[in-house]
């Protein structure tokens, strides 16, 4: 039981695609420890994803939410949220929707405060003006672990809790999510976008498009866009994949040579009401904005397995190929990797 | 006054295909082609609600008057029949000059056709037109269809489930939210009498029970809607069993989200999920509703918060000077974090808190669907509403025969 005190800031910045192309953002910036007097410098660094807000059932959760503004768009007052996508039995006031509650304004703070009661894979993203403001980038991975979550003892280290079969070595997430250039484009030079055209011309994982997702190393042109999607593991381990699709539209994701265990859905552990085991095994994901799916892969042999989007016009960047949403597990011989620090490394 | 089913075993419902007009709330008047039943002038968006008992011999009636043939199917159901005057023929595809001009027996304008089958299953189904489909459902020839379980006494909550006794969906308020989506270009061609090519279908509205947002909080029967009489605002007490049955009745998927807790699915498509005594049904966020697909759902809210005296969660309000409320000039919110409780609003905001409710909005993840033609709020979105205990009356919540509205008494 930790008391967790995080603090993110709200405001824009610029990704890059592979083919070279930039793009305009709203985001998150993570604020946590940052001293008071360097807040104001962090504004136009939003990041995408936001950062990884990771619990455990039973911590007490402090969020601070800071609008910061957008310097791109001094002309924009809008407010923003955090809303905790699925958080079981919220209520309205740290739910972040500001038709039902409160909203942040430019230059203050709100803080939002939870319990997590149930482990599992959700997501997070401003509800203000959601289409706008999610599709513009302000979105992040969530984790709640396990009550009794232990990394150091293998019958602990587990997506569900002890026992309940979800056992890993090693764990990845990935926000999978698309971009509508014209959209980004239009918000940036202060012109409305019809939301109704959205037509998404990139595919992402982790706010990167194939073959910038297999980058693990620190890259300038990628420094608001921290998170690789390069799955390693070694030979015979267990892997739990965290899907999230924080996109608009359905998705299917495969990867070559592997099967997927499918063990939870949407923050779950696939149990039905008197514990029957529902897990199941899939060869393509597929699912819909809002879902996420918790995923178990058992690599034997050391390979290359490739991880795409069967939907193959989703595998290109702008109309050329290959891209979009596409990487790769790298798996090793066992013993090669020593064990993982966190999630995503 | 009710023309709908009643309880002897052997409904009879009469429903006529004619057109009318809908609007939206960004001031659209859009033509639709829909059905009505006897209570009605013109189309309804969507069709009456049917409901009827298990083991019932369903008998619906259906008069054209539109211009071209129209038609009913029933998916979900076995053994379909048109009744003629040699007798029950089993309906199917209909080829003229060797092609197909309909999925199922059709009635051209100015006549009548008559259906009939037995609802053997419980479970949410729906209806619509079996003609010129792509065309014609789209339009708004669709409607829902409820099978009651056997056993089932709207009188008597203790009945009170979607699929009978020891099935886990007992229920204390049920709620429909048949979705779809509207190209208005499609509508004006029919309208126009001009051709129209499907593959260039591309909604701009996204509708709830016939209704964009926020016309879907309005109530049922809301008379400045009079051709959508159904709402779509969920309200319940916390702890309540509120069975949700969404209905696909577009050409796309829809990602629905509800906030404030999980849903269990307990059914698909008008079948338990049970394999023998295993249960199959499982608790979800975000449910995908395909085309022609239909989801049974349980929510419970149950949450902390709702208690100030004990205050199980610390819910400190800071300065609503600096925050943002009702940015769109009007909020949901109370103005207190407790159920039950109001507190201030900022001056010249409206709250359209009535009782210290909690709000949780309940919309298509595919986030281009909750706008008006691109125009945020709108589209595919509604709200749960959590009361405080024993505020809301037994009327609130309850689906009745009457096709004009979705959530007063049943009447036998």
């Amino acid at each position: 039981m930790t008391f967790v005190q995080v603090r993110y800031g709200a405001t824009d910045s610029f990704i890059t695609m592979p083919d070279g192309s930039v793009h305009y953002i709203f985001g998150f910036v993570d604020l946590t420890g940052v001293p008071e007097n360097e807040i104001f410098a962090r504004r136009g660094k939003a990041t995408l994803l936001a950062p990884l807000l990771e619990v455990r059932v039973g911590d007490r959760v402090e969020l601070t939410l800071t609008n910061l503004g957008m310097p791109q768009r001094p002309d924009l007052d809008d407010s923003h949220t955090i809303h905790w996508h699925g958080f079981p039995n919220q209520i309205s006031l740290w739910d972040g929707v500001p038709e039902t509650s409160i909203a942040v304004p430019v230059g203050r703070d709100f803080i939002y405060y939870y319990e997590p009661k149930d482990p599992g894979t959700y997501m997070y993203h401003c509800h203000f003006e959601p289409v706008e403001h999610i599709q513009m980038g302000m979105v992040g991975p969530l984790i709640a672990r396990p009550a009794d979550y232990n990394p150091a003892n293998p019958l602990f280290k587990t997506a569900y809790g002890a026992g309940t079969g979800t056992e890993f070595d090693r764990e990845y997430f990935l926000l999978i999510s698309e971009l509508d250039p014209v959209a980004h484009e239009q918000v940036h030079r202060v012109q409305e976008f019809d939301w109704s055209e959205y037509r998404p011309a990139y595919w992402l994982i982790n706010g990167r498009a194939y073959p910038d997702t297999l980058h693990t190393a620190p890259d300038g042109d990628l420094s608001q866009q921290p998170y690789h999607s390069l799955i390693q593991a070694n030979a015979g381990e267990k892997v739990l994949l965290r899907f999230i699709n924080l996109g608009f539209e359905e998705h299917a994701i495969t990867i070559l040579g592997l099967p997927l265990r499918i063990i939870g859905r949407d923050a779950q552990l696939l149990r039905g009401l008197h514990g029957e085991d529902l897990s199941h095994w899939r060869d393509v994901l597929y699912f819909g904005a809002g879902q996420t799916v918790d995923v178990i892969i058992e690599p034997q042999q050391p390979a290359l397995y490739p991880l795409f989007n069967r939907g193959y016009h989703k595998n290109t960047n702008a109309g050329a190929t290959p891209g979009g949403m596409m990487t790769h597990i790298t798996v090793y011989p066992a013993g090669t990797l020593p064990p993982q620090p966190g999630p995503g490394f | 006054m009710p023309t709908q089913a009643t309880a002897n075993g052997s409904p009879t419902i009469h429903l006529r295909a004619v057109d009318g007009y809908i609007i939206t709330p960004d001031g659209a008047s859009i033509y639709i082609w829909g059905y009505r039943d006897e209570t009605g002038r013109a189309a309804q968006l969507p069709g009456p609600t049917i409901i009827v008992n298990q083991g019932d011999t369903v008998t619906i009636k259906l008069t054209n008057e539109l211009r071209e043939n129209v038609s009913l199917m029933f998916p979900g159901q076995n053994g379909v029949f048109r009744l003629t005057n040699r007798g029950a023929v089993p309906v199917g595809p209909i080829y003229e000059n060797g092609r197909l001009v309909s999925l199922t027996d059709y009635v051209p304008p100015r006549g009548t056709v008559i259906y009939q089958f037995v609802a053997s299953q419980p479970g949410t189904y729906i209806y619509h037109s079996g003609t010129e489909i792509n065309k014609q459902v789209p339009m708004g020839l669709y409607g829902v269809i409820i099978v009651r379980p056997a056993g089932f006494d709207p009188l008597d909550p203790a009945t009170w489930s979607a699929y009978g006794p020891e099935t886990d969906t007992e229920f204390d308020r049920e709620y429909l939210l048949v979705v779809a989506e509207i190209d208005p270009v499609l509508h004006e061609a029919v309208r126009l009498g001009k051709p129209y090519r499907p593959s260039t279908y591309r909604p701009r509205y996204w509708t709830i029970n016939g209704r964009c947002a926020p016309d879907t909080m309005l109530p049922d029967r809301a008379t400045y809607l009079p051709h959508q009489p159904y709402g779509s605002m969920i309200m319940a007490e916390p702890g309540e069993r509120v069975l949700i049955r969404y209905i696909g009745a577009g050409c796309d998927a829809h990602p629905l989200h509800p906030h404030g807790n999980h849903t269990r699915v307990v059914a698909l498509d008008g079948r338990l999920l049970r394999n023998g005594t295993q249960d199959l049904s499982h608790k979800h966020f975000t449910v995908l509703v395909g085309p022609g697909q239909t989801y049974d759902q349980i929510f419970q809210w149950d949450g902390l918060g709702y208690d100030p005296v004990t205050n199980p969660i610390p819910t400190p309000i800071p300065n609503l000077r600096n925050q943002a409320i009702g940015d769109v000039g009007w909020t949901m919110w109370s103005g207190s974090p407790y159920l039950g409780q109001k507190g201030d609003i900022p001056i010249g905001v409206t709250s359209l808190n009535v009782t210290g409710e909690y709000y949780f909005m309940l919309h298509s993840h595919s986030e281009p669907q909750i706008t008006n033609w691109g125009e945020f709020p709108g589209g595919m979105m509604t709200m749960i509403g959590i009361f405080p205990v024993g505020t809301l009356g037994p009327e609130v919540g309850r689906l009745q025969r009457n096709s004009r509205a979705n959530s007063t008494r049943e009447r036998r």
